[in-house]
Formats: C-alpha cells, sequence, structure tokens
C-alpha cells in the first residue's frame, strides 16, 4: 500500500485511499445535484460530468471535470480541470485551468469532491458573460509544457463570479 | 428541545444518536475526524468544537496549512487551547498508526483539570448531590455514595434541617432514578421539599425504607447534638 517506489505520480496514501472510498460512498448515496461521476475502477482519477443549472448562461450545456488526487490527499487539494471543451468562463482558461481559490490556496482537508463541484457550479452560475479570463492567451502558453494549474501561483481577482 | 438542565445529565450523550436514527447511515457521523472521515483517533477538539484525530490535525497545522485555522469554520486555532477527548475505551492508541514516514508527531496535548471543586457553601449541596445520584445509572453512583458519607458529616454540622432532606433524596433516588432524573428539571435546586412530598406517593414500598431513615438521621443528629454539648 506504502508507495515507496517513485513513480511519475506517486500512489495514494492508506489515508487517502481509505478517504476517497468513504467520499465515494457518499456521493453514491446523495450525490450533488447536477453532477453524475463516471464511474471507473480508478479511485485516483475521477471524471464528473457536470451539467449548467436551468436559468443560468450554462443551462442544458454538458462538461467534464477531472479530478486528480495526490498522495496525501485530503491534506492537499486534488488538481482539478475541465476537459476539452472548458466552458467559456472569465475564470475558466481555454485548457482547462480554473481559478478558484478553494483548489489551490484556500483548499482545507474538511472539503470533499462533494463541495468543490458544488463551489464549481456555483461559480459557473453566477457568472455573467460567456469569455474567457483576459490573460488566457498567455497564460495557456505558459502552460504548454503540461504544467499543473496547481503550480500556478494564482491571483484571484474578486471572488463573486 | 433540550433544556439546558436536561442536558447537564449524564444520560443526555446518547441521546443525538437516537435522534439521529433517521438517516441510519451515518450513526458515528458525529465522531468522526473532519479530515480523515475515520472515527476519531486520539480525539481532539477545537474551541469552535470541531472534532479532529490529533495526528489528522497535527499534520494540517503543521505540514501544509500555512495558516492556524480550523479546517472547517476557520476560525483561529490555539494549540494550548485543544481539548483532547477521552473516552472510557483505551485511553490513547499508538498515533504512528497515522503517521507519516519521517514525522514525528507528539503526543496529543492533555486535558487541562481545573482544581476539585471547593466544597461548596451549604445551598449547593442539594445541587450537587443530586447531580451525582442523577448519573448514577452511568458510572457516577460510586462517587456519589462515596461522597455521601462526606456530606452527612459536613451537613451535619453545617445544619441539620437539609441533611434530613437528602437522605430523603437518596432513599428516593434509589428507588426510582428515572423520576429522579426526570424530576429534576422542575427544580430540585428551588424546591427540594416540594418535590418530595409531590413524589412520594407514586413510589409506594419507599416510605417505609424512608421512615427507617429518618429514624436512623435522627438517632445520628441526637449524638451530634449530644457531642456538640458535651462540648
Ligand atoms: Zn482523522
Ligand atoms: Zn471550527
Amino acid at each position: 500500500m506504502t508507495s515507496s517506489s517513485a513513480t511519475a505520480r506517486k500512489n495514494l496514501s492508506k489515508i487517502a485511499c481509505n478517504r476517497l472510498q468513504k467520499e465515494l460512498v457518499e456521493w453514491q448515496v446523495n450525490p450533488p445535484t447536477g453532477f453524475k461521476h463516471k464511474v471507473t475502477d480508478n479511485l485516483q482519477r475521477w471524471v464528473i460530468e457536470v451539467t449548467g443549472a436551468p436559468g443560468t448562461l450554462y443551462a442544458n450545456e454538458t462538461y467534464q471535470l477531472q479530478v486528480d488526487f495526490p498522495e496525501n490527499y485530503p491534506m492537499e487539494a486534488p488538481q482539478v480541470i475541465f476537459l476539452h471543451p472548458a466552458p467559456l468562463h472569465p475564470h475558466i482558461y481555454s485548457n482547462g485551468h480554473i481559478c478558484l481559490d478553494i483548489l489551490y490556496d484556500s483548499w482545507s482537508p474538511a472539503m470533499t469532491v462533494s463541495s468543490i463541484c458544488i463551489s464549481i457550479l456555483s461559480m459557473l452560475s453566477s457568472s455573467t458573460v460567456k469569455q474567457r479570463p483576459e490573460d488566457n492567451d498567455r497564460y495557456v502558453k505558459n502552460c504548454r509544457n503540461g504544467r499543473s494549474p496547481k503550480e500556478t501561483r494564482w491571483w484571484f481577482h474578486d471572488d463573486k463570479v | 428541545m433540550a433544556s439546558g438542565f436536561g442536558e447537564s445529565t449524564s444520560k443526555s450523550p446518547p441521546s443525538p444518536s437516537y435522534s439521529s436514527n433517521g438517516n441510519s447511515n451515518n450513526e458515528a457521523g458525529d465522531f468522526e475526524c473532519n479530515i480523515c472521515f475515520d472515527l476519531a483517533q486520539d480525539p481532539i477538539i477545537t474551541l469552535c468544537g470541531h472534532l479532529f484525530c490529533w495526528p489528522c490535525l497535527y499534520k494540517w497545522l503543521h505540514l501544509h496549512s500555512q495558516s492556524q485555522e480550523c479546517p472547517v469554520c476557520k476560525a483561529l486555532i490555539e494549540e494550548e487551547k485543544l481539548v483532547p477527548l477521552y473516552g472510557r475505551g483505551k485511553t490513547s492508541t499508538d498515533p504512528r498508526s497515522k503517521a507519516i514516514p519521517g514525522v514525528n508527531i507528539p503526543h496529543r496535548p492533555t486535558g487541562q483539570r481545573p482544581e476539585t471543586a471547593a466544597p461548596p457553601p451549604e445551598a449547593n449541596h442539594f445541587h450537587q448531590h443530586g447531580f451525582g445520584l442523577m448519573g448514577g445509572l452511568g458510572g457516577f453512583a460510586p462517587m456519589a455514595t462515596a461522597r455521601f458519607g462526606n456530606f452527612t458529616l459536613s451537613a451535619a454540622f453545617g445544619g441539620f434541617i437539609p441533611s434530613l432532606f437528602n437522605f430523603q433524596l437518596h432513599g428516593y433516588h434509589n428507588g426510582s432514578m428515572y423520576g429522579g432524573a426526570a424530576g429534576y428539571p422542575y427544580g430540585y435546586s428551588n424546591s427540594f421539599h416540594g418535590v418530595h412530598a409531590h413524589r412520594y406517593p407514586l413510589h409506594a414500598g419507599q416510605g417505609q425504607q424512608d421512615y427507617y431513615l429518618k429514624r436512623l438521621l435522627l438517632f445520628v443528629v441526637f449524638f451530634v447534638v449530644l457531642a456538640f454539648i458535651w462540648q
């Protein structure tokens, strides 16, 4: 169980495994509204389908979130990105990276995949324009080498949207 | 719903689990660590009331977090104000079971134990005594009885009337702890006499015992008075 072999991506710790299993069970009993977990046997990467809430700019559109868990989850935040195509949103870059504080600096181990999903949906729902962040091109070019959004030094413009 | 009084008896802790029977899949949820979601190991509570395993909280505060905030509510955490939770089982599990290599998690902070309460003034004695008996269903009974002797003594010097009542209290509770617990919120502290006069008829068979107790008490009181006089 313990990851002694230093692979490219470290295996989940026992604590992480245990907690993810609990989250999965809870999700199955009570999934957040608007989300569907695509069942795989990979506990370390969840792919989740999100449907825009009715009455918002993204109503009836579906997108896919990819959630990758680090070895030390939940001490460290999972990496959450939108798979292509990412929704047009002032805080979502075209490479799928999301500028949302709880995914980075404001992460807390008491948060769950489910609570992240709810935050992302509320971020989508409160948007008033469908457009990319102003610095989209520059940022995306910088990430060409496959950099994780977790390595970005984020600057959170405002917390309304 | 539960009154403040009800909560102060030792019988209330089980009630949350009863009330949550409705959604049966999360019976132990109240005692799960907010980080690993397991039953808390070496449980510790923040001042804001959030429960964690000590190893989990320690690792978060010292190795991963940039701030000293409660993971649940972001309240400031002061480590010297953390409260350990000691249940009845093993006092401590091996903290290493949640350890990560190379990280040495110190012992869980210990409880801060206020001094044992000083013998309260006479009027309060009732209160305390009633309390002990109330918990008598659980682990409190031995303490109540142990105190009893001590109490009679001090009461005998302090005043005879209260001690008389207290004898009644004792007999009464032996007969029916439940009745006692139910009666408590109505105010043992303000009207002992009333409660007893009121309740006695409910517990037939108790009377006889009380009668002897009273006799015994009078007997003791008599000797105490005698001792005083002879001094
Ligand atoms: Zn824990
Ligand atoms: Zn808290």
